[in-house]
């Protein structure tokens, strides 16, 4: 046992497990998305819409639909259908969207900075309170301090978005004229901002431009917030958890009776022993914001992807479904491979 | 009123207006979800059709102030053969697009053959009169650089076809060099048209950011006269009660699509108005007459009887519809007038009465189909579920996505269905050649854009009568034709017609004239 750890020491040992362990996540990677693939393109086609109906219109005459029946291929095997779409999907060619008009790679590009920008705002924001709260939650179990955190994770946990959204747009934007109106940016503002990344606070702040950086902010501020509310009472929850569980560990009373300081037992000794749970809270938390918030969106008129791909539902837009579908499934994939990352960083186990 | 609506206004007494938008813009809050195409042979829904008609001229244009007439555009005259099989129109010698190419008569003509040869559902507008993308070249004809044939195959009114027609966004010119430069695989423009214009009107598309803004501006080459506003611009805000708050706060002009509550709230409020106007649009529940129970007229004519549509108008259809039973809307030429257009009421007894005398004084089982983007169509649907149920009809109702809704009416896959029809012809025949007419019931014949031969509803004297009534000379009789026919459908048509649907919009005082019939928003005689 001792020689065999030995040899997994070596450089070209090292090598060869880096290998087949990035082979591995290749493969996995590579069947998830197939699978991925297949299933959107069959659930695409055996939910009973219509994409001839949903380009040509209601009236179209018989003949009309036929000729487009023919032109988007629906005439071929499922399977030539299937391998076609597997062949664009691989070369981002999602085809053009009918909610839009122009090719959904390229509505993607515009909504999807637009959620990115407002989803990490919120996760900012949501992590950057969530976790301290849900830490001195645990570390003061019982006080007053836990049962405002337990009250403010319970709203933010039952109060719909949309209800939230429209109230904190009555009360900071049309009372007290804290925040700009509902919208990504002023119209004004619309052609001067110099767009590089699509996240608008970035751009502008690249390119110097603020006064559209605080247009940007105090547009994003809220629907961002809203969100982060959500967002930190699941994190604070979680965080409150995972501490209670490690402060009744051995080593946490061992700490205490060297002579610790409460915070430095709680922040140095506890704290980094929930870093690989906390990160699989973080990644599912954010990517469940990068879905898109739909209603939030809504509310706030952010032109999103979550709003993008419920309105492509509605409108049978299936070119735009599955795009945004295979984007979701590929976010997953890369925040996963990310956390994996986190744990290898936080855990030696499991390198 | 809603909790959350009642919370809203509660909230709202405190807030006040802090805004402005600047004088030479109208910045406008609609859903602009609905927009998928620029391209005039392709537009099939309102939002954008009211777009395009104040981008670009068709012939002539509907009158602001008279929907039932028209007035010039493009066309600043025209004249009709003696046999009325020939319309010659004179265009604006002026008339250039924004490339600086002319407006010419081979333009018109072009652009015309152009929507029959791509065969979207517009085309449906030219082949009912006629018009063929074969015999395109025979019935549009540049006979000068300025003078453009419409020939036509009958001797339909001239009123008719003018609104039907040359006042129709399938007569909306193009120009051919500049679109058919950016042709790809044969689609004559229409990937470019996608976001773009080209044509002449009072304003030019100058931006279209999808889900997010549209931007028109003034077209500083406008044969005609320059638009009041020179800036148009059109958010995308998807929500009633944020349109609400933009408008309040003055951070908007006009907010197209407020709800129930907020209309009645904005009636009293200060600063602020709201417009209605009757559009040619009617919600209305559709029966298969393909089967046994529905093709006898007494079962649908029972059907009629279970609606209470003054309950309705005043809570579920407050500020979007007015009862109408008649299948002419309120506002074309040849409707019933109100009173004799809405004969029905609530009256479970009197439906209990015709089923009965129809054999079926059991009731039945059915599907109803809605769709999901009406806010109304699932109340309507849960009213008369529960009144059929009185006269023993059992209604389960089936909600889906409006393309699957209009895949099964269209398929003739369905029991019953709920959803609205409109007609972009301000005219008797523009309801009654869809609703009334079915050339061919037989399953082959596949003539789907006929909401009849979706019912399986044929009646060979309906046919001939609705021929008769367009082609009758006096114009007296006609009128007389076209009442006797709408009462006549209203007893024994393939459909229960319900509410007539109203276009409304919260308009701030700012904004001095606010023009708009059925069909659209005259945008360039907009002024604040």
């Amino acid at each position: 046992m001792a020689t065999a750890s030995v040899v997994a020491q070596t450089p070209g040992a090292r090598l060869r497990g880096g290998l087949l362990s990035g082979a591995k996540t290749a493969g996995s990677v590579a069947v998830t998305v197939f699978g991925l693939l297949a299933l959107t393109f069959f659930i695409g086609r055996m939910l009973p819409l219509d994409p001839v109906l949903a380009i040509l219109g209601d009236d179209a005459s018989q003949e009309a639909y036929d000729r487009l029946y023919v032109q988007l291929g629906l005439d071929r095997p499922l399977v030539v259908q299937f391998a076609t779409y597997v062949r664009d999907a691989l070369t981002l060619d999602f085809g053009r969207s009918l909610t839009s008009g122009r090719p959904v790679i390229e509505d993607i590009a515009r909504v999807f900075p637009a959620t990115l920008e407002l989803a990490t705002l919120a996760m900012i924001l949501g992590t950057a309170i969530g976790v301290p709260l849900g830490v001195v939650a645990a570390a003061r179990k019982g006080t007053w301090v836990d049962q405002t955190a337990r009250v403010v994770g319970l709203i933010g946990y039952s109060a719909p978005n949309f209800w939230l959204g429209l109230m904190g747009l009555v009360l900071f934007y049309a009372s007290l004229g804290w925040v700009g109106a509902p919208g990504r940016i002023d119209v004004v503002y619309q052609w001067e901002i110099e767009e590089r990344s699509g996240l608008y606070l970035l751009d502008s702040a690249i390119a110097g431009q603020w006064d559209v950086f605080a247009d940007v902010l105090s547009r994003i501020v809220l629907p961002a917030s809203i969100l982060a509310y959500g967002a930190l009472a699941y994190i604070s929850r979680m965080t409150r958890s995972f501490m209670l569980e490690q402060l009744e560990q051995e080593y946490v009373t061992a700490a205490r009776a060297k002579g610790a300081s409460r915070a430095r037992v709680v922040w140095r000794h506890a704290f980094p022993n929930i870093a690989v749970q906390l990160v699989t809270v973080l990644a599912l938390s954010y990517a469940f914001l990068l879905e898109g918030a739909v209603l939030t969106e809504t509310v706030f008129a952010w032109p999103g992807f979550g709003r993008y791909l419920t309105v492509a539902l509605l409108r049978s837009d299936m070119n735009a479904v599955l795009g945004c579908v295979l984007l979701i499934g590929l976010t997953f994939i890369a925040l996963n491979l990310l956390s994996d990352l986190f744990y290898r960083a936080f855990d030696p186990r499991t390198r | 009123m809603t909790r959350r609506t009642g919370i809203l206004t509660l909230l709202l007494t405190t807030t006040t207006a802090a805004h402005a938008t600047p004088d030479d813009v109208l910045v406008m809050a609609r859903n602009l979800d609905a927009i998928s195409t620029f391209d005039p042979a392709q537009i099939g829904e309102v939002v954008t059709n009211e777009m395009i008609m104040n981008t670009c001229d068709a012939l002539v244009d509907t009158d602001p102030e008279n929907e039932a007439g028209v007035v010039p555009r493009l066309a600043q005259s025209w004249e009709v053969s003696e046999d009325g099989l020939k319309i010659t129109f004179q265009l604006a010698e002026d008339a250039t697009f924004p490339s600086g190419n002319p407006v010419t008569a081979e333009d018109v003509a072009w652009s015309m053959s152009r929507v029959l040869q791509l065969g979207f559902g517009n085309s449906a507008t030219l082949t009912e009169y006629g018009f063929t993308a074969e015999g395109a070249a025979e019935s549009f004809v540049a006979a000068g650089p300025h003078t453009f044939e419409m020939n036509l195959d009958k001797p339909y009114p001239e009123a008719l076809i003018l609104q039907a027609v040359a006042a129709n966004r399938v007569a909306v010119t193009l120009d051919r060099e500049t679109v058919m430069a950016e042709e790809v695989e044969g689609d004559m423009g229409n990937q470019f048209l996608t976001t773009n214009t080209a044509c002449v009107g009072p304003y030019a598309l100058r931006q279209w950011s999808a889900g997010d803004v549209v931007v028109l501006e003034a077209n500083e080459g406008y044969h005609g006269e320059a638009p009041a506003i020179p800036r148009w611009i059109i958010r995308h805000v998807p929500e009633a009660g944020a349109q609400r708050l933009l408008l309040e706060q003055g951070d908007i002009d006009v907010a197209r699509d407020l709800g129930a509550e907020d209309l009645l709230d904005m009636q009293d409020a200060e600063g602020l108005r709201v417009e209605q106007t009757p559009k040619h649009q009617l919600f209305y529940m559709g029966f298969d007459s393909g089967q046994e129970r529905f093709a006898d007229p007494r079962v649908r004519e029972a059907f009629k009887y279970l609606f209470d549509y003054a309950a309705l108008a005043d809570s579920v259809m407050s500020q979007s519809g007015i009862p109408r039973n008649s299948v002419v809307p309120i506002g074309a030429v040849g409707a019933l007038d109100e009173a004799e257009g809405q004969p029905f009421s609530l009256d479970v007894e009197e439906a209990r009465r015709l089923l009965e005398e129809a054999g079926y004084g059991d009731g039945f089982e059915a599907r109803l189909f809605i769709g999901n983007s009406s806010p109304y169509s699932a109340p309507i649907a849960q009213h008369v579920q529960a009144n059929a149920a009185q006269v023993g009809i059992d209604l389960s109702i089936e909600r889906m996505a409006d393309a699957q809704l209009f895949s099964a009416f269209r398929g003739r896959d369905f029991d019953t269905v709920m959803l609205s029809w409109s007609t972009s012809v301000p005219h008797a025949h523009g309801m009654l050649s869809r609703h009334a007419v079915n050339p061919d019931n037989a399953d082959e014949a596949n003539l789907t854009m006929y909401p009849t031969w979706r019912a399986s509803w044929f009646d060979e004297e309906f046919n001939a009568r609705v021929e008769e009534a367009l082609f009758e000379e006096d114009e007296a009789r006609q009128m007389e034709l076209y009442a006797q026919l709408q009462r006549d459908h209203m007893e024994r048509g393939p459909f229960a017609y319900l509410f007539q649907i109203l276009d409304t919009a919260g308009v701030s005082e700012e904004v001095t004239a606010w023009p708009w019939n059925a069909f659209r928003v005259y945008y360039d005689d907009v002024t604040k």
